[in-house]
């Protein structure tokens, strides 16, 4: 997948509404590949939603979205599951981990259904990250900000073009934050991604091609 | 896989479960074992029968005494027999054709001293209404053999009446298949002896039959003019012999049946409803613990919907993620199914038990495999249907979307 285009694209909610001050919504845009792009946003502007309509599980949208110029209506169930394990992935702002699992498990648990990272590996990342000790604490037990760490390992644990993280700093500090953006902006180069970070205060610290205003 | 299972057992209840286990082990014991009686009792209704027809009912005219004096005729003429043809709930009438010609009968047995011998009569019904081996019911002029069969009541007075008085021994029915009767056969002038070789024993046939062929061919070898007799007995199929049609209309004529006949048909009737009823009761039970099962199991996709969703996000098919729950119900079902034949197994053997030792005749242990099968499909349809249930409720999962 190269390019993620929006033609047009509104909330069903904000249908109605009499004055849309946005670079995304009721807009043609255009996301492409290989490069980082930052969407800021005040809260209850829709950035969620954008999130889950790019990534299929919601659709009340009016406009078309297309990946590659394709209507993602068209997609089916497998495709989705096809586009969820190679092409797009997903830091969700709620992270969406198991928290009866470890979070050893809850990586291990995307990886073996992409078979992309070898355990060392993820175990390096976990280093990295400072939650090295914490793999195999069940991740009920551990903060939001170690949860959001193990989040991002899980969500690099497969091959990606276009890689979203919805508010993935919220909870860390500057130094895991400058860390958590190395290691995107190392993985996202070694694969040729595009990253798609949204933020409502602290932005991450990337190399932004584009800011957006939603 | 693990890791899946992992999340997704949680929330299983065991009670629920062993709710259903044992709700359907139930249903399926009661249908199963409903489907194997029948198998194994009915015979003991027709049995001895086993070649004749089932629902045939066997007609006389009534013998009065005052028709006797006057010389009402007992037998049937062609328009008797096309009027019950013409009943609704014929299917066919035979006729029993009588002999025309005088028979003697003896049982020699030289090394007992024995020779017994009586007087007595042949009587055939067309061969469709005979369903012994048509090599062994077979006659042709020039044979000295010939195939009868006999009522098994002779067999018992000789067994319990006469061997008893006399103390001579019981004869069983495999060894009076070896035993040649000496038949004599006279009439027209003409005298000649035949062997009788029983080919069958009736306990609802009053009478001893002899191959039509070999009826017809006798009538107008030792028979007087060859002037046809009409017949005095009619062997009538019906579709259904507990119809309260045949017996009205029986009354009105003034026919008169052999009554256990009806009686086995309406036995064996009852023995269906009463099976049906059970097998119904037996069903109705298994779609209620299929019921509870896909509660149960709904119940436990809703506690699991967040992780159930939560897996999809990440990549995980629907296939897959129902898979868990789909296994659990096919095993679930599979154990039901071998447990309830294992029970089903061990119920006939007390059963059987009974059976043989009220009906020492019947050959024991008919064919399972229509219970099996059975039990087959039923697990493979509910087996399905919990499948299907559970994909689509994925499915519903999915296209919620969040």
């Amino acid at each position: 997948m190269n390019t993620i285009t929006l033609q047009k694209t509104l909330p069903e909610v904000f249908v109605g509404k009499d004055h849309i001050d946005s670079d995304i919504w009721h807009k043609d845009v255009e996301f492409e590949k290989g490069h980082f792009y930052l969407i800021e946003a005040a809260s209850g502007t829709g950035k969620s939603s954008l999130c889950s309509y790019l990534y299929g599980y919601r659709d009340d949208y009016q406009g078309i979205i297309g990946f590659d110029g394709n209507n993602i209506r068209n997609l089916s169930v497998n495709d989705w599951v096809n586009i969820r394990k190679r092409s797009l992935s997903m830091l969700f702002q709620d992270l969406r981990l198991f928290t009866e699992l470890s979070a050893m498990e809850n990586v291990l648990l995307k990886n073996s259904l992409t078979g992309f990272k070898k355990k060392k590996d993820i175990k390096d990342l976990f280093f990295e990250l400072g939650i090295g000790d914490k793999m195999n604490v069940p991740v009920g037990k551990m903060s939001f900000g170690q949860q959001q760490r193990v989040a991002l390992i899980r969500a690099l644990c497969q091959p990606f073009d276009f890689l979203f993280l919805d508010e993935p700093i919220s909870h860390l500090d500057d130094v895991n934050a400058r860390n958590m953006a190395r290691i995107l902006t190392e993985e996202a180069m070694k694969q040729g991604a595009g990253v798609i970070a949204t933020s409502i205060g602290k932005p991450l610290e990337l190399d932004y091609t584009k800011k957006l205003l939603l | 896989m693990n890791l899946v299972w992992k999340l997704m057992r949680r929330h299983i209840s065991l009670g629920q479960l062993a709710g259903f286990f044992v709700a359907n082990l139930c249903g399926m014991v009661i249908v199963l074992l409903g489907i194997q009686f029948y198998q194994d009792v009915s015979p003991v209704f027709t049995e001895g029968d086993s070649f004749m027809k089932k629902d045939y009912i066997v007609v006389t005219k009534k013998v009065s005494t005052l028709g006797s004096f006057v010389g009402k005729s007992t037998t049937f003429s062609e328009a008797d027999i096309d009027d019950l043809r013409d009943q609704p709930f014929t299917k066919a009438v035979g006729e029993f054709t009588p002999s025309a010609f005088k028979v003697s009968a003896g049982v020699g047995m030289e090394q007992l001293g024995l020779n017994l011998s009586t007087a007595m009569f042949f009587e055939s019904v067309p061969d469709e209404y005979v369903d012994v081996n048509l090599k062994d019911w077979h006659f042709e002029p020039g044979q000295t053999e010939v195939p009868i069969i006999i009522p098994r009541n002779y067999l018992n007075l000789y067994n319990f009446g006469f061997a008893k008085s006399r103390g001579l021994p019981q004869i069983s029915e495999g060894v009076i298949n070896m035993v040649d009767l000496e038949v004599r056969i006279s009439g027209g002038g003409r005298q000649d002896n035949y062997q009788g070789k029983i080919a069958g024993f009736s306990n609802r046939l009053n009478t001893i039959l002899v191959p039509q062929s070999f009826m017809a061919w006798a009538n107008v070898h030792y028979g007087q003019g060859g002037v046809r007799k009409e017949p005095s007995r009619l062997i009538v199929e019906v579709s259904n012999p507990a119809d309260d049609r045949i017996a009205q209309f029986f009354r009105e004529r003034g026919y008169e049946t052999e009554d256990d006949k009806l009686d086995a048909g309406k036995t064996t009737w009852f023995l269906k409803v009463v099976v049906g009823i059970v097998m119904g009761v037996g069903l109705l039970i298994s779609v209620l613990s299929f019921y509870i099962l896909m509660l149960s199991i709904y119940l436990l996709l809703q506690k699991n919907s967040t992780k159930l969703e939560n897996l999809l996000l990440i990549g995980y098919a629907p296939a897959r993620v129902a898979l868990p729950y789909q296994v659990l119900t096919i095993g679930l079902n599979t154990l039901v199914l071998v447990l309830s034949v294992g029970m089903v197994l061990w119920v006939r053997t007390i059963y059987l038990d009974v059976v043989e030792k009220m009906f020492p005749t019947l050959e024991g242990g008919s064919s399972m495999w229509l219970m099996l099968v059975a039990g087959v499909l039923l697990t493979i349809a509910v087996s399905a249907l919990n499948v299907w249930a559970v994909r689509r409720k994925v499915l519903y999962i999915w296209k919620r979307k969040g």
